[in-house]
């Protein structure tokens, strides 16, 4: 009997793998499991619960604190833990922590990845918090509710929306003999003021292939040559189009043609811009509360049009509510609450840079009145695109970036490197739709 | 190899020796070389010094760019000294929402519990695997043997959902226990202890000490150099953990350095001395350490490969 | 080994050497001093359980789990789990399919910073620890300087280097400038610059710890040795051929085996550095199987492709230990 011992270790071993195993299977399937988002104020016993975001640039790490303590002092029963961190980051960890019951109660996230999260299971639906709040679809740009929708519910409540702008340094411009009064609407203004600055040897605009800014610059050239990104059910990458060829030869064309230095890191332009060593930088309204811009004569304007059309690159964010491992039917409701009663304080919110997405308090005059540089940024919503909403997409617009880094380090041509994207992009479509699909 | 005119140097019997002779924190002197041409001790130091510049000045360059203001790195990206000297950068990530003092706090109490955890259970593991004779011995230490080289990426998701289980995600634990849980640890102090005289221990089970006192009183305390040795290997490991951290803790408060600090990267990228401030406080409170340690910590790491 | 840990030298020290220099020595002075072997089988399981608790749990038991995750198609949000077979090995074989580019790509990548770096970090330190085996003043300081990097961390070193690096505003690039070199270099932005900063950083993270083990080799060689070549009319260059390498086989080997393991595990210094670019080119396989299985929760083809890189790396290690053997005997 002694002699079993090394056998009973295996035995146990292979027992204990079992197990988890098993347990790993029983981890809860997609679904709400008949839980939902009551639209009620929560009046139940104390409660503490936890909130994800991404806002850890700009005036926001000293608002939103600000924000949540008000929340927390003006109610007893309910405690919020602000937890700020990367996008990535969130993005990275919130499907296996919210399965592992790890998660937020409640969080922000962008418009791409609310259906993902749907399609998981990772969501409660919010249909009942949006009725409490009297939204509907016109309160808001068009499609951003359905953005934050998924299989006929509401999953996602739009907070903001973060279009893309021209940032201009005036210092760079006058040292060029250029006159910053009169900013670039079109291309031919664009690619005159850009060589101008060439003669004076300046790269005009610092073209990089990251997502932040090279994609987003991309895709609104894509949009402003008439394309998309994807077909409509978004069962097919289109980016590959003429348009999308067109609009990343443009930025190739300005490295090929020294408006541009080759080999711009992530980050690079807007850091050039700041340091004055390039007038122009396509970037996110974001950069607004850029305390650095305190240091340069700088002005903001719509980004101008390159191609065909008026079009420009937004992104959006959604307040959503977790469906955790055993998630607390209280602390849902106080999220309710607490996410009820930020959209009725979110009128300070653009001191973020960011745009209130409820057309009402971002339409409010004094809005721009307070904050002149978010002008523009209003100016171009109209015609604002914004991401496309699938589960799983965010895996596909990744090849969107790589495509871009290949072209303007010059690994492939536009054409090629577009092809190449899609047609992976679209086997990752097929593999969501197998995935996540019905 | 061209090694017909020499004699050789069977290598195995080489270390072995080399390992009895190194058996505490000490190597063997060098022989002093009687002829130095002053030339070639110059052209040695210049080469040494280079060097040490090569590490030395980043090091200070992230320090002098940590006391710049925002518009100095950008208007003035080579200046050697800081105009205005500001701690801005500091003040702001004091004041910020990274909490980067406790990502340092969190890192010391993860490597001390985890090297507290390898001390315990690889000595007592280890003693029963040099020391004793038992029925199994054979298939445990083989067992135990095979995993040495196995990378650590296998164990990446299976272990991530056996964390998961166990409700350690975003704990102490989740950084601790599982890496405390390989065999180069119990691998280690079994080579020791098996070198350690047996007499002692004979005399001492002949005054009726049994095992857990023979272990206590005389092989730890025997041992004491393995076990540092041990000790700082276990510290640094889990020191510069970073991969497994990025995805087993979740909230910025538990953090640990190396993930917080490329956490920081990403909310600071456009400013610099913000940035190089965090590496200074990360490195600061761990260089004076090592200051401190730096000849017992050298030598461990020296010892590690010639004692086996 | 340490399951938690890409980045850990500690416990990827031992070599496939030592088991066996243990075994021979572990069966001979016990066995002689005891009786019966059975005597102490209770007390050596008391002693070794707590050990073999955390080991079962965290060693043996994934090592089993994430075999049996690699032919399921398990995935965090589904209610079971299928066993299909070999299909993500298939998968990972078969060009075309979703993962194939990517993952070999990322095997590539591996491949190619081992084959640049390895050199480095084995020529380099050698040399520096033939500097310090001069017995020279200073030398502890010395040892410590070039030691102190590696303390810090990876992603210390990995942020510290990402502004040194900057194409448009690093010092390093400032610095080429003013010698009258090309100041626009694309470090981290574009290959082949991407592949030498991770060597560079790399190399100048871990220089001192490769170089005070081979020091320690170094002083561990017979004195005799050098004499008697010295004798025969060895210039400096003959004894390094002749007495120090030989010499120094056995902790190269370990050193060798240690390093390759490592650059082939590389992770943190493309994650901060190069994030994976350009154009996922620097993506190591730890990353992109980190990333599959972690955060786009394809855990079972990322499992499958943890047992391929083991595979890989276990017949490297193989043919190491038979080069540097050979040459031994």
């Amino acid at each position: 009997m002694k002699k079993g011992i090394a056998r009973r270790a295996v035995a146990a071993t292979l027992a204990l793998g079992v197990g988890i195993a098993l347990a790993g299977c029983s981890g809860g399937g997609a679904g709400a499991g008949g839980n939902a988002v009551p639209g009620e104020d929560y009046t139940g016993p104390k409660v503490s619960i936890t909130f994800w975001n991404g806002w850890t640039g700009g005036a926001a790490p000293v608002l939103v604190p600000k924000l949540v303590e008000k929340f927390n002092s003006e109610h007893d029963n309910i405690e919020v833990k602000n937890v700020p961190q990367e996008w990535g980051d969130i993005s990275k960890k919130m499907p296996l922590a919210v399965k592992a019951g790890k998660g937020p109660d409640v969080a922000v996230a962008h418009g791409d990845d609310v259906a993902t999260y749907a399609a998981q299971g990772l969501l409660l639906p919010a249909d009942d918090i949006v009725d409490a709040l009297g939204y509907s679809a016109d309160d808001f740009p068009e499609g951003l509710m359905d953005a934050g929708a998924y299989k006929g519910a509401q999953y996602g409540i739009p907070w903001s929306v973060t279009p893309m702008g021209l940032y201009v340094n005036n210092d760079v411009l006058k040292s060029a003999g250029i006159d910053p009064a009169t900013v670039p609407t079109d291309k031919d203004g664009y690619m005159k003021a850009l060589e101008a600055l060439k003669a004076a040897g300046i790269s005009g605009e610092w073209v990089d292939g990251y997502v932040f800014t090279g994609t987003f610059e991309f895709e609104s050239l894509l949009w402003q040559f008439g394309g998309d990104l994807y077909n409509d059910d978004v069962t097919e990458a289109t980016f590959n189009s003429d348009a999308g060829v067109q609009a990343l030869t443009h930025m190739v064309d300005l490295i090929d043609k020294g408006y541009s230095p080759p080999n711009v890191a992530q980050d690079g332009n807007i850091k050039g811009l700041l340091a004055g060593q390039t007038a122009y930088n396509w970037n996110g309204v974001w950069q607004t509360t850029n305390e650095s811009f305190n240091e340069i004569d700088w002005t903001v304007a719509p980004v101008p049009q390159i191609g065909t059309e008026q079009a420009v690159w937004s992104s959006s964010t959604h307040w959503m509510f977790m469906n955790n491992k055993g998630q607390d039917k209280n602390k849902t409701a106080a999220a309710a609450t607490f996410v009820k009663w930020m959209n009725e304080n979110s009128a300070g919110w653009a001191e973020t840079g960011e745009l209130p997405a409820a057309n009402d308090v971002r339409n409010d005059p004094t809005l721009v009145e307070t904050y002149p540089n978010l002008k523009p940024f209003i100016d171009s919503l109209p015609y604002a695109h914004y991401e496309t909403s699938a589960p799983g997409i965010t895996a596909a617009n990744a090849l969107i970036t790589t495509a871009l880094n290949e072209a303007v380090t010059g690994k492939k041509e536009p054409k090629e490197a577009l092809d190449d994207a899609a047609k992976q992009a679209n086997e990752i479509l097929k593999q969501n739709a197998a995935k996540y699909g019905d | 190899m061209s090694s017909t005119t020499v004699p050789k140097t069977p290598a195995p019997s080489r270390s072995r020796s080399a390992a009895s002779s190194a058996a505490g924190s000490s190597v063997q002197a060098p022989r002093r070389r009687p002829k130095g041409v002053a030339a070639r001790t110059a052209g040695l130091y210049a080469v040494l010094i280079f060097v040490a510049l090569a590490i030395i000045l980043p090091l200070v360059w992230i320090l002098i760019t940590s006391f710049k203001t925002d518009g100095d790195v950008i208007s003035n990206p080579y200046g050697i000294v800081p105009d205005p000297a500001s701690t801005e950068a500091y003040s702001t990530l004091a004041e910020g929402q990274q909490p980067i003092f406790l990502w340092l706090l969190n890192s010391f109490l993860a490597a001390t519990l985890q090297t507290a955890i390898i001390l315990v259970t690889a000595s007592l593991g280890a003693y029963a695997l040099a020391r004793l004779e038992f029925r199994g011995k054979k298939i445990v230490f083989g067992v135990i043997i095979g995993t040495l080289l196995v990378p650590p990426v296998i164990f990446l998701i299976p272990n991530y959902l056996i964390v998961q289980n166990l409700g350690w995600l975003d704990t102490i634990w989740a950084i601790t226990v599982p890496g405390a849980a390989g065999a180069f640890g119990i691998f280690f102090l079994r080579q020791f202890f098996i070198g350690l005289p047996a007499e002692i221990e004979e005399a001492a089970r002949i005054d009726g000490a049994g095992d857990l006192r023979i272990f206590t009183q005389i092989v730890l305390p025997l041992s004491r150099p393995a076990l540092a040795t041990l000790a700082i290997l276990s510290f640094l490991a889990n020191w510069n953990d970073f991969l497994w951290p990025i995805y087993v803790l979740l909230s910025p408060e538990r953090l640990t350095l190396q993930p917080g600090l490329s956490q920081l990267q990403g909310t600071y990228s456009t400013h610099f001395s913000i940035v190089m401030a965090g590496a200074v406080i990360a490195s600061v409170p761990v260089l004076i350490l090592f200051g401190i340690a730096q000849k017992q910590i050298v030598e461990s790491v020296a010892s590690s490969a010639v004692k086996g | 080994m340490q399951p938690s840990t890409v980045t850990n030298l500690a416990t990827r020290l031992p070599s496939s050497r030592r088991p066996r220099a243990a075994r021979t020595g572990a069966a001979r002075r016990p066995r002689a001093a005891r009786t019966g072997a059975a005597r102490h089988t209770g007390t050596a399981y008391l002693f070794l359980a707590p050990f073999l608790a955390l080991f079962t749990v965290f060693v043996v038991a994934p090592s089993i789990f994430g075999l049996w995750i690699s032919v399921t198609d398990w995935s965090p949000f589904k209610d079971t789990q299928n066993f299909i077979g070999l299909q993500n090995y298939i998968d990972l074989f078969t060009p075309g399919s979703i993962t194939f580019g990517d993952f070999w790509q990322s095997m590539g990548a591996t491949g190619i910073f081992t084959v640049l770096s390895v050199p480095c970090l084995l020529i380099i330190p050698l040399f520096i620890a033939i500097l310090l085996n001069n017995n020279i003043r200073g030398g502890t300081a010395f040892r410590a300087i070039f030691f102190a990097p590696y303390v810090l961390g990876v992603a210390v070193i990995g942020v510290i280097w990402k502004y040194l690096l900057d194409t448009q505003s690093g010092m390093l690039n400032h610095i080429l400038g003013m010698l009258g070199l090309p100041s626009d270099i694309p470090w981290t932005v574009d290959v082949p610059w991407a592949w030498v900063s991770l060597v560079i950083v790399t190399v100048w993270w871990t220089l001192g710890f490769n170089a005070v083990i081979l020091l320690a080799g170094l002083k561990a060689i017979n004195p005799d040795l050098y004499e008697a070549a010295s004798l025969d009319g060895a210039g400096m260059i003959r004894k390094f051929w002749s007495v120090t390498l030989p010499g120094l086989r056995p902790v190269m080997l370990f050193v060798s085996t240690t390093t390759i393991l490592e650059s082939a595990n590389m992770f943190g210094q493309s994650y901060i550095l190069t994030k994976g670019g350009p154009a996922n080119s620097t993506r190591t396989a730890i990353m992109y199987i980190s990333d599959q299985g972690l955060s786009q929760n394809n855990m079972a083809p990322a499992a499958a492709m943890s047992y391929i890189l083991f595979a890989f790396l276990a017949v490297i290690s193989v043919i190491n230990f038979r080069l540097q053997r050979e040459k031994t005997e």
